[in-house]
């Protein structure tokens, strides 16, 4: 079956059907507005009564004296401090082994946004979704306020110093202690612990990671004698095939891999274009898999097969002997032949990575690399991946040490066992055993709730500290703010527990001592840059980073270890298989307190607030793609696992193979925070092999429909466009917009993406240059007056979006809602359609039915330069600057939504509710986003809303809001060049999306300097870039560069 | 005849000149009461401090001879002893503080003070600044004058051919053989027609009003509200001539233009330690909040732990020193002790408040501009680009003893500007890429460049 133009966007859209023509028509769904569900029962009195109340507040408001507003200036103003000027300070993002390293940029003293550090070499200015939400994590409502002992849940205040006495107490009873931690990359830390260890011999740290890569380490051990991680070289590899791993999501280092990967596929001119190939082997649609060339469809438990099956077509085109493997499918197979033949042909140049966690697979796949001649050479062991050092084998026996009461004090330090483990439950019978346990958790999670005692630690922005993400690159974290409650660094305790001398207890930051000493010692004497430890320090401050050069180191393949198909994952004969992965968002569970990550659609599956069982489609043959089993989005179903029963609500996923189900990990979150009560807690299914955890299940009972989830938060169809439909009665494709989307203005079939393989790129651009051509031909049939002159004085802003380096990550989205105070709206809301983000990431797929390619297309307000809101505002509210921006009065909007309907790409949004609390009313503070639990809603709390930037207005109910081109930003980068009597530049202006996005797929810029780097990257790929619906003549500001695939 | 009348008149008129010049006037008497009285008087006269308010000191004294006044203000406390009985009753309400005595005074003084009560006491808030637009180009009460003769005119004019209309429809009834009808003026007024005019006019001009008065809403032009340090622009700014953004040094780097910290204030006052009004009685309060001590001229360095009592004993021994000194007193006698305790009490008034328990810490100012938080302004573009002067929009800052909100600071009034300013467009590289702005002027087809002509206008400008 083909689609008219190649592009879909779901099952209903292909099927044209009726059901989904009703959904897009949703720009705003108002099904459940009448429901009365407990939430809306606002009655005529009710209405009445506010009214009156209206009127009477009005009166008196009008009445009484304005409010005296004090100024209160600093006693002793610090000379770094302008009060309105921002100041940014170079930090780390780590979470266990999650790191990026920042720009935390502070106002007045509070931390509001983080951008990315372009001189680390590892991340380069790229962010991650994860890193950009740092900041709301720092204001949250939950986190623990003081030490104490740990009951039911909460903590019982007690001193520090009565906590330290306690603790000593205990531990210098001598018996056995263990520090449960994950991946801890902190050089300075590690000397902490080890001056701990020294001083209590009887204790050992316990590391695992929420997602393991234990196979991995133990393989790379057995091949190579190193237990790491080495550094893979995306940006020099032609040829990538991942067996499953996710690197441009969650893979050990994604935005480092993600900046390399993309590196290799950008067009930059039509003629000799050329590109890496990627093939990607996987059964569920990872955000990397979405991005490949050619996805390779599998059941989880044919990865062992697949691997053995490339590694004997690699063996035979390199001369080597095969060594069998379990029976492939035949379609994966032949795949498998033709990428065995492009890695051997781009030998020394491809790599091959592999994300199981089962270390005769991943021996296997170091072998075939070796047979590649790959190592030493796309995987480069002289500089080591810290990101990963977890092993789940350590933890299964420290979980026996502990039921036989061989512990007698357990530290839990950054990890969170209780919830993150498939054995939780063997964990928490043996940790009751623990005489003594002790979190350093800033919030009360799963563990810290079993605890005996909490000793908080600062938040990241609150604290000193440092990291070793690789070899030799070496990080700092420095606070940004002083510590909001009364916590300490867990450094600190460890080290005042040890009774260190090397801690000054008498300073004010006595960690920040240790760490400038170890610093202005160890570190330093790996540079001669700087002679004095204090200059060293200070430079290395100022830039976050201090980058020592490795040691070249090459390894090679130990010949003794011996390679054997029957370690290898053995294909199951069950009906369905269930896969579990780490969503980009989300992770283990560790984000799952951040309503910004929350709120962020998963990139493959579009949905938000909780994990969701992807299920196939199928193609019924004729006509239609139906949900496998008949099922539809938003039905909830029974999955057993193990003989482990969950409901769980289902998604339909394009490209998840037959046969198989797969659901994201950190749902169903217990304790701690906003995640509490979305989605299902899916650790205990998981399966161990070998002692190591299996992200696969090969046999899972799937029931048929119990039940429907009623908030079913799926933003897929909201704010569609581009979309045909089909006439009922004659059956005809019609332009959805004319016969059935008048209010949606959607159209049919219309120049939304564009793409095209490698090979055929030429054509692609010839084609495109007759569409801008006969796009030309119909805008020049224009009652809009030439403007030309208008728009070419002074500056004209635009964007230009590359959506060949586009990933799909969402960093930009959540960069967004950092920068423009964009509220969060909550689950229920996001159901209605109501989802305030600026910046959505649309899902397109082209090619196969059943096993798509994706393209993202970050979608914002187009700033059209003949604006079709503009036209419709009866109180003029939205307008166009001379600069090219269409701006937005949010004081005079009345909120008519006129805009709303008449913009092409469906990327306004309305303020239902009062979402930032800017004056509630008590009707609708109901249905406002509140942390379960809490009696006020999110926004309403002050510590929450310190995260608000001060730039931009908070914006109340009853406006309409959207993409400003971050108008703030343009306002200081102008007045910047102003004040310094020049042009303004590129990196003067930048939008907040442009520097969270780890690829550069984003540039920002003044159109009518043609020196500015967006017009540059424009003309650079010629007739590929393109305007969304060029031809309605609506001339947006955003250029989109044509997908180009290599398969 | 003619000619001894113009004399005498011009007589008079010169008479009265020469007695105005000699007669008490209320800038001597303004001068006389900051110097004299202030310290213990309430300048805005309405509300007690250390002694009663002012306001009204005529009427409470009308019942005595004048002189009785005069002889109250030199020397009170003797007249309490003579038994004088508004002096008892005063002191009875007031004791145990004394009033000063201010023998030096002379009746001509006094009633140049008293002028001066009565008038700060009297006056409504005038105003000072610069209006919105619409109100600036209006003529005012002149117009108005006009307008309500035109409106009677027409009315009578209206009323005439109401006159005539009926005239002629009744010779025309007349002609037709029926009889005229005679119309009152209240049927006149409430035909169909008359009632809808006025129900017309009404919703415009209360329509007109609403939306007049709801702008106006939330502005504060003219806000003089009263500061805890009485600081005085005139004596910095204004005699001293110490630059504006000296101390509101962030008005060319940043949005804000910064209320200076106590840190900048003692740049000066660490040798400054006497003001030219107040004495001790305002310096002291800097000191206070930053912990300086001024009797052995150094910082003090555990201050932020010091309490009330420890600062209070500092510094009313310095308060008492001073006053000591100036009055070349070997100690402090009671009118001393008065002054000391009254400053002190102006130091914690100032100093301690709810949201500061304590005395240490910063000087919680009043805030006087206060912009919409919609609106986005930004001192730096307007103070290092634009070259705006401050007293464009502050006004005589360097006249004013205590500062007022001189504009509106009314979206009208700052659109107005951006029309009428030219932008120094030659001398900003960064105003090269308007090339376009650049041909017209070399070709003289455009005089200037406003603000408004590179989007001064435009919505994002200022809201978003």
């Amino acid at each position: 079956m083909h689609h008219d133009n190649g592009i879909w966007v779901s099952t209903e859209d292909l099927n044209r059907e009726q059901s989904f023509l009703q959904s897009a028509e949703k720009e705003f769904s108002v099904e459940n507005m009448t429901e009365t569900d407990g939430q809306w029962a606002a009655s005529r009195r009710d209405f009445l009564k506010l009214m009156g109340f209206g009127l009477g507040a009005a009166t008196l408001a009008a009445s009484c004296e304005i409010p005296v507003k004090r100024a209160i200036p600093f006693v002793t103003k610090p000379d770094a401090i302008v009060p309105g000027v921002a100041n940014y300070f170079a930090s780390s993002f780590v979470n266990g082994g999650d790191y990026c390293s920042v720009l935390v940029k502070t106002r007045e003293g509070r931390p509001i946004k983080i951008e990315g550090n372009s001189l680390s070499s590892v991340t380069s200015g790229g962010t991650s979704a994860r890193a950009q939400a740092l900041v709301l994590s720092l204001y949250d409502t939950r986190r623990i306020s003081s030490a104490g002992t740990v009951e039911n849940g909460s903590v019982k205040k007690l001193s520090w110093s009565d906590l330290d006495n306690k603790v000593k107490g205990q531990l210098q009873l001598g018996g056995n202690i263990r520090i449960i931690s994950n991946t801890n990359i902190s050089p300075t830390a590690k000397k902490a612990l080890a001056e701990f260890t020294a001083k209590y011999p009887n204790t050992r740290v316990v590391t695992y990671d929420p997602v393991s890569s234990a196979a991995l380490l133990a393989a790379n051990e057995a091949c190579f004698g190193v237990r790491g991680i080495p550094s893979y070289k995306f940006g020099a590899a032609d040829v990538v095939l991942s067996f499953g791993a996710d690197f441009l999501g969650t893979w050990i280092s994604p935005v480092e891999f993600a900046r390399d990967y993309a590196s290799k596929r950008k067009i930059k001119s039509v003629n000799n274009a050329s590109m890496s190939r990627h093939y990607q082997v996987e059964s569920h649609v990872s955000l990397t898999g979405s991005n490949a060339d050619t996805r390779v469809q599998i059941k989880p438990s044919e990865m062992g097969a697949a691997i053995c099956a490339l590694y004997n077509e690699v063996a035979a085109l390199t001369g080597g002997a095969g060594i069998g493997g379990p029976a492939l499918n035949d379609k994966a197979k032949a795949s498998l032949k033709k990428a065995a033949s492009d890695l051997v042909a781009a030998r020394g140049k491809s790599l091959v990575v592999c994300g199981s966690n089962n270390v005769m697979e991943q021996m296997i796949v170091n072998k075939i690399n070796d047979l590649l001649g790959n190592i030493n050479s796309t995987i480069d062991f002289s500089v080591l991946n810290n990101l990963r050092q977890g092993d789940e084998r350590d933890m299964a026996r420290l979980i026996g040490e502990m039921n036989a009461g061989q512990v007698a004090l357990a530290i839990v330090w950054g990890a969170n066992p209780a919830y993150e483990l498939p054995n939780a439950d063997q964990f928490k019978a043996a940790f009751a055993k623990v005489n003594t346990r002790i979190s350093f958790s800033g919030v009360m999670d799963e563990t810290t709730a079993l605890c005996s005692h909490a000793a908080p630690a600062h938040h990241q922005l609150e604290s000193w500290g440092d990291a070793e993400p690789k070899t030799g690159h070496y990080s700092l974290i420095q606070p940004t703010i002083a510590p909001l409650f009364d916590t300490r660094q867990a450094e600190h305790s460890l080290l005042e527990w040890a009774e260190s001398a090397n801690l000054n207890r008498q300073d004010d930051q006595p960690y920040y001592q240790y760490l400038k000493s170890h610093w202005a010692t160890d570190l330093k004497a790996k540079q001669s840059k700087y002679s004095t430890g204090a200059a060293f320090w200070d430079m290395s401050l100022h830039d976050g980073v201090f980058e020592a050069a490795p040691a070249p180191r090459a390894v090679s393949f130990n010949s003794g270890a011996a390679l054997n198909a029957s370690g290898v994952s053995q294909p199951g004969s069950g009906a369905v298989e269930i896969s579990f992965y780490e969503t980009v968002n989300i992770g283990n569970g560790q984000y799952a307190h951040n309503p910004w990550l929350q709120e962020m659609p998963d990139p493959v599956n579009r949905t938000v607030w909780g994990n969701y069982l992807s299920i196939p489609v199928e193609w019924d043959g004729n006509t239609k793609m139906n949900g496998w089993m008949g099922l539809n989005d938003g039905d909830n179903v029974e999955v057993e696992v193990g003989g482990k029963k969950l409901t769980c609500t289902v998604v339909r996923t394009f490209g998840q193979t037959p046969g198989t189900v797969a659901i994201a990990l950190g749902g169903g979150r217990e304790t701690g925070g906003c995640g509490v009560g979305y989605g299902v807690n899916v650790n205990p299914w998981l399966p161990m092999d070998g002692g190591m955890i299996q992200y696969f299940a090969k046999d899972a009972k799937v029931s048929e429909k119990v039940g429907v989830d009623k908030h079913f938060a799926c933003v897929q169809h909201h704010h569609t466009m581009g979309l045909a439909a089909k006439d009922e009665k004659s059956g005809n494709t019609i332009n959805a917009d004319e016969q059935v989307l008048a209010y949606q203005g959607s159209l049919t079939d219309r120049s939304v993406i564009f793409q095209a393989n490698l090979k055929e790129l030429p054509k692609l651009a010839e084609k495109l240059a007759e569409f801008h051509h006969e796009a030309d031909h119909l805008n020049q049939q224009t009652l809009y007056p030439d403007q030309a002159d208008y728009f070419g004085t002074g500056v004209k802003w635009g964007m230009y979006i590359d959506l060949n380096s586009c990933i799909g990550c969402g960093a930009c989205q959540v960069a967004c809602v950092s920068e423009n105070n964009v509220p969060v709206v909550g689950k229920n809301e996001v159901a209605r359609h109501h989802e305030m983000t600026w910046l959505r990431i649309d899902r397109y797929f082209y090619g196969d039915l059943e096993n798509p390619k994706v393209v993202y297309q970050p979608m914002m307000c187009q700033h059209c330069d003949n604006a079709p809101c503009e036209n419709v505002c009866p109180v003029n509210a939205t307008n166009h600057s001379m600069e090219g921006i269409n701006q937005m009065a949010y004081n005079r909007c009345i909120g008519t939504r006129y805009c709303a309907n008449n913009c092409p790409y469906k990327v306004r949004r309305f303020n239902w509710l009062d979402y930032t609390t800017a004056d509630i009313w008590p009707a609708n503070e109901e249905r406002l986003f509140r942390v379960d639990g809490d009696d006020i809603p999110f926004y309403a709390d002050n510590l929450v809303r310190m995260v608000l930037n001060p730039d931009v207005t908070v914006r109340s109910r009853g406006v309409i809001e959207k993409c400003s081109f971050c108008i703030q930003r343009i306002q200081e980068g102008k007045l910047t060049a102003k004040r310094e009597n020049r042009a303004v530049l590129d990196n003067d202006v930048r939008s907040a999306c442009q520097t969270a996005c780890p690829t550069g797929a984003i540039v920002f810029g003044n159109l009518n300097n043609p020196e500015s780097a967006v017009v540059k990257a424009a003309e650079g790929v010629g007739d590929l870039a393109y305007q969304v619906l060029e031809e309605i003549n609506v001339r947006p500001g955003v250029k989109y560069s044509a997908k180009i695939y290599n398969s | 005849m003619l000619l001894t009348r113009i004399c005498r008149v011009f007589s008079i008129v010169l008479l009265t000149s020469v007695a105005a010049q000699a007669a008490p006037t209320i800038e001597e008497g303004k001068n006389l009461f900051i110097a004299n009285c202030a310290a213990c008087h309430n300048k805005n006269m309405k509300d007690n401090l250390t002694g009663p308010a002012l306001a009204g000191v005529e009427e409470r004294w009308a019942a005595y001879p004048r002189a009785d006044l005069y002889k109250w203000i030199r020397a009170s406390q003797a007249m309490v002893s003579e038994g004088h009985p508004r002096a008892v009753e005063l002191w009875a309400k007031w004791k145990p503080t004394p009033m000063n005595n201010f023998t030096g005074l002379t009746d001509e003084q006094i009633e140049s003070v008293i002028l001066y009560i009565n008038d700060v006491a009297n006056k409504k808030k005038d105003d000072k600044g610069p209006k919105d637009d619409q109100a600036s180009t209006s003529g005012g009460g002149g117009n108005m004058w006009l307008f309500a003769g035109l409106g009677l005119i027409l009315a009578l004019l209206a009323f005439a051919l109401m006159r005539i209309i009926d005239n002629l429809r009744n010779i025309t009834r007349v002609q037709a053989g029926q009889a005229p009808v005679e119309r009152t003026l209240y049927q006149v007024l409430t035909t169909k027609g008359a009632v809808a005019f006025l129900v017309f006019a009404a919703t415009l001009v209360f329509g007109y009003k609403s939306v007049d008065n709801a702008t106006a809403m939330g502005r504060q032009q003219n806000y003089q509200p009263e500061q805890p340090v009485a600081f005085s622009h005139k004596i910095h700014a204004g005699v001293n001539k110490i630059d504006c953004q000296y101390c509101h040094d962030s008005a060319r780097r940043s949005k804000h233009s910064l209320i200076p910290g106590t840190n900048t204030c003692m740049n000066c006052h660490s040798a400054v330690k006497k003001g030219t009004i107040s004495g001790t009685a305002e310096i002291t309060k800097i000191y206070a909040s930053i912990g300086f001590d001024p009797i052995t001229n150094k910082y003090i360095p555990d201050y932020d732990s010091w309490s009330d009592e420890q600062i209070e004993k500092l510094y009313k021994q310095w308060i008492g020193q001073e006053y000591a000194a100036a009055n070349s007193l070997p100690a402090l006698n009671d009118a001393g002790r008065t002054v000391v305790e009254h400053q002190w009490d102006g130091i914690v008034k100032a100093l301690k408040n709810d949201s500061n328990g304590k005395i240490q810490g910063p000087i919680e100012w009043v805030r006087i501009h206060n912009l919409a938080d919609h609106a986005y302004f930004n001192h730096a573009q307007h103070v290092s680009v634009g070259q705006v002067a401050c007293q464009k929009c502050h006004g005589p800052v360097e006249q004013m003893e205590e500062v007022y909100q001189y504009s509106t600071l009314g979206m009208g009034w700052c659109i107005n500007c951006h029309r009428e300013t030219e932008v120094k467009f030659n001398d900003n590289d960064y105003y090269k890429q308007y090339a376009r702005y650049h041909e017209e002027l070399k070709s003289g087809k455009r005089e200037k460049v406003t603000v408004a002509d590179i989007g001064g206008l435009e919505c994002q400008k200022c809201h978003y």
